[in-house]
Order: C-alpha cells, then sequence, then structure tokens
C-alpha cells in the first residue's frame, strides 16, 4: 500500500492573475487548474441573502462549453466553500469562485478544490478551516494515493477534508466498493491531506 | 399560534422539536417515510412508473429509440438519463433552462447508473458497429419534497422492469432493418441500486430521508447508493464536515432499506 503522496509532484504560484482578490495556479502530475476569488464583491439581485454572502462558482472545462459533470465539481466546490468561508461576515455580498481547468489527466476535482483554498488563502478572505482534498485508488485489494500504472481500476474515491479536526467535508466516488474499502479509503486519505496540509504551509511561509 | 412561530423561526422551532428526540412531522430520525409505487403508468413509453417517498412523486418513463454505436465502443449502447424540475413541483425553479440542481441530480443519476452497473451497456447492442438501443430515461418531478434522488431510483428501477424492447432484424447486405412489435422482450437489470438520503443538522443530528424543509434547514446533505451488499455511490457535496465514523454508521442504515425496496418492487410488479 501506498500511503506517501508524491510530494514533489505539487507544484503551485500564488497571485498570478491581476484582477481577482485572489488566485492561484495548482498542478499536481499533469492536472493543471487556475482559480481565483473575487469577494465580497456585489451581488445579483436574485441570489441576495439577507444573513450571509452567497457563494457562486464557475468552473470552466480546458475547451468547449461547461456540461452536466462540470455543474457537479461547481456544486462540490460551492458547496465546500460555503462550508469553509464565514459568509455571515459579509451579508449582501457574494463571493465569487472561478476555476479554469487547463489540463486534465486524472484527480481533477481534488486538483481543483485544493486550487481553490490557495486561492481563498492567498485573497486573505476568512475562513473556519481550510480544506484539503485527496483522491484514493482501488483496484479491489489494494488501495493507493497514487494513480496505479495498470489500468484495472475498481473504484476512485475524492475526499474533502477540513484541516482543524480532519473530518469529511465532501465525498465522490466512482465505481463499486465495500463498506471495509470506504473505511480504509477514508483512513488513507486522510493521512494523506496532512501532506496537503503542509504543502499549503510550504507555499505561504515562502 | 405554532405555524406563525414556525414561519419566524423556523431553526428555532426545528431544533425545540430535534431536542426532544422527534421531527415536526411526527417520525424519529431514523425512519423512513412511506414509498409508493406504480409501474406501467405511461402508456406511450417503453417502460415508465412512478414513485412516492412521502410527498416527494417522481414519474419516470423510458423510451428506446435505434441508433449507431460509437465507433470507440462498437459493442455498447446509450442510457441517457434526464431529470426535469419543472416550476409545478416547486416554487424554488422557475421555466426555462434546466437548473443548476436539475443538471446535478442528472449527473447523479447518470453516475449511479453507470457505477451500479444495472444495465449492462452490451445487453443493448444489436449488431455490433451497426445498430444499438439507445434507452431515454426521462424523469420528471411533480412535487419536490426532499430525498428526490431516492424517489427517482426507486422509480428508474420500476420503469427498466417493465421496458419491453421489440425484436429487431438487421440485413447487412440491404443495410436495412426490421422491427417486429408483436415480439417484445424485457431487459436484464443487473443489480439493484438502493439509495439514501441523509440531512445533516447543526453538525449534530442525521436527519434520514429528510423533507424539503429540513433539507434547506440542515447544513448539509448526502446520499449513499447501495448496491446489494456492495457501495456504488456515497456523494456528499460539502456542507458540515462529519466525522468518518458517522458516515460509516449511515452506511448502516442505509442498508436496512434495501430489503425493503427489492420486496416493494416484487410486490407491485405481481399485483
Amino acid at each position: 500500500m501506498e500511503t506517501e503522496l508524491t510530494k514533489s509532484t505539487f507544484s503551485c504560484k500564488l497571485g498570478i492573475l491581476s484582477r481577482p482578490d485572489g488566485s492561484a495556479i495548482l498542478s499536481k502530475d499533469n492536472t493543471t487548474v487556475i482559480a481565483g476569488i473575487y469577494g465580497p464583491i456585489e451581488v445579483k439581485l436574485q441570489k441576495l441573502l439577507i444573513d450571509k454572502a452567497s457563494v457562486e462558482c464557475h468552473y470552466r472545462p480546458k475547451s468547449g462549453l461547461p456540461g452536466i459533470e462540470d455543474r457537479m465539481h461547481e456544486s462540490i466546490i460551492r458547496n465546500t466553500c460555503e462550508a469553509s468561508l464565514v459568509a455571515s461576515l459579509h451579508p449582501r455580498t457574494a463571493v465569487l469562485v472561478a476555476i479554469q481547468e487547463l489540463q486534465n489527466s486524472g484527480q481533477l476535482i481534488s486538483c481543483a478544490v485544493n486550487a481553490v483554498c490557495l486561492a481563498c488563502l492567498h485573497a486573505g478572505i476568512d475562513m473556519k478551516f481550510m480544506f484539503g482534498a485527496v483522491t484514493c485508488f482501488s483496484n479491489g485489494v489494494e488501495m493507493s494515493l497514487n494513480p496505479p500504472a495498470q489500468t484495472h481500476i475498481k473504484a476512485v474515491f475524492v475526499f474533502v477534508f477540513d484541516s482543524t479536526e480532519k473530518r469529511v467535508i465532501a465525498s465522490h466516488t466512482k465505481g463499486i466498493f465495500t463498506k471495509e474499502q470506504f473505511e480504509e479509503a477514508v483512513e488513507l486519505c486522510r493521512s494523506g491531506s496532512d501532506q496537503v496540509f503542509d504543502y499549503y504551509k510550504k507555499v505561504l511561509t515562502n | 399560534m405554532s405555524d406563525g412561530y414556525k414561519t419566524l423561526h423556523p431553526v428555532k422551532y426545528y431544533r425545540e422539536f430535534l431536542s426532544q428526540g422527534i421531527r415536526p412531522d411526527g417520525r424519529e430520525f431514523n425512519t423512513f417515510r412511506p414509498i409508493l409505487l406504480n409501474v406501467g403508468s405511461i402508456n406511450t413509453a417503453d417502460g415508465s412508473a412512478i414513485a412516492k417517498v412521502g410527498n416527494t412523486t417522481v414519474v419516470c418513463g423510458i423510451k428506446a429509440e435505434l441508433c449507431k454505436p460509437k465507433p470507440d465502443a462498437p459493442d455498447c449502447g446509450f442510457v441517457v438519463p434526464n431529470l426535469e424540475l419543472p416550476p409545478l413541483c416547486s416554487a424554488k425553479f422557475r421555466p426555462g433552462p434546466p437548473s443548476d440542481q436539475a443538471q446535478v441530480l442528472t449527473q447523479l443519476i447518470a453516475e449511479i447508473i453507470t457505477n451500479s452497473n444495472c444495465i449492462d451497456l452490451r445487453d443493448l447492442c444489436i449488431v455490433r458497429d451497426k445498430l444499438a438501443w439507445c434507452l431515454f430515461v426521462d424523469f420528471v418531478c411533480l412535487d419536490f419534497d426532499g430525498a428526490v434522488v431516492d424517489a427517482a431510483v426507486v422509480s428508474l428501477l420500476g420503469a427498466l422492469k417493465t421496458v419491453k424492447l421489440p425484436l429487431v432484424e438487421y440485413d447487412p447486405a440491404l443495410e436495412s432493418t426490421q422491427v417486429f412489435l408483436e415480439e417484445k422482450k424485457p431487459i436484464k437489470l443487473h443489480s439493484m441500486p438502493v439509495s439514501t438520503t441523509f440531512a445533516v443538522f447543526e453538525d449534530k443530528i442525521i436527519l434520514k430521508d429528510p423533507t424539503l424543509e429540513e433539507e434547506t434547514l440542515c447544513s448539509g446533505v448526502f446520499t449513499i447508493v447501495l448496491k446489494d451488499d456492495e457501495l456504488c455511490c456515497v456523494h456528499k457535496p460539502g456542507g458540515s464536515p462529519l466525522a468518518p465514523e458517522e458516515l460509516v454508521k449511515c452506511i448502516d442504515e442505509s442498508k436496512l432499506r434495501t430489503p425493503l425496496i427489492s420486496s416493494l418492487i416484487a410486490t407491485t410488479l405481481k399485483s
């Protein structure tokens, strides 16, 4: 079982765009995503909430228009941000999260979620906790945090954890698995998330 | 009096009920709402069903069309689900292009169908690289009262069980197809996915099978889909964080629903 995320494959740069309040480009393996945060900004009347800021998320695939799969990514990212950002500090405003996919060779959701968290940290927006996503692969017998070389994968798990108590904020799965495998995957990703949070720290302190 | 209190302080109203271990509709935290299923309700469709989970009502209709398989999967047919949330089902939805929520639910149902492998796409192929069935699975929500995915999955199973496809003959020399409408055959269902939705109230209390009111007041909703003893989807799109042990406990809870749903479908098909 591989429990070590190959750290060297992460690379990130903060503040690469000038217009957003916070932006980050993150690439892991060959998957690259740019995320930008605007907020708090003026809100459309339709989406105005009187007790908190509303979070909007726009996801752009690398080519063409966003499809229904991208809508699902958007909903995961939006709900994760809603849980993490202290929205009640800015009532009657909006926080806009924009994500542009540049390259996709797997683990896209976790790369996008991590890029959004780095952009939030760069924007300096108030957060209750940081969030980090980890993808884990199962071939029915073994679990691995890195995509296995052989193509036979039975299930893929994506978990988003919070940085304080390491609880599950979001979970998305593909394929068939047993309850025991699910528990194993959560534990493995939970330990893998430490490396993601360590990486955030490294990026911010450098 | 209590109606006014509920309108003014909905969260407080719920908190007071839940602190007594009961929900405002009289259910306990881990009680399901009753499920109703009616199959073969639409004559013009190839297969159809109506499912009601409490007040939530979803109609599922399946229409089969002949088409050409994709070159990269020459021995596979297609299953195209689509969930519609018309303005009739809730005040939240307006007429026009499908809302974000409808698109997310459609994608979730599509993932449940592929992950659970309930239909083998190879069964839908008639002649390799030439002819295959495309099943358009359309869902219309008539009453949007929480846990729509659960109702949609039940109606999907009911509709799939009633699908009958006519016999098709293909002449490769003339490239012509002949459809025998008199000879119809059901399709094989390889597994029975059963979905259960949960809602988390104020980071602590987990409510099973929530109503719309509960879903909007709660800080997170998640869906677990089981296929026999295995899982095929644990979908939690954000919301308040949960300890992994609690998720596992919910998986155990959702296992209780599988026998209920399979016996429901069996009795509905018999009568």
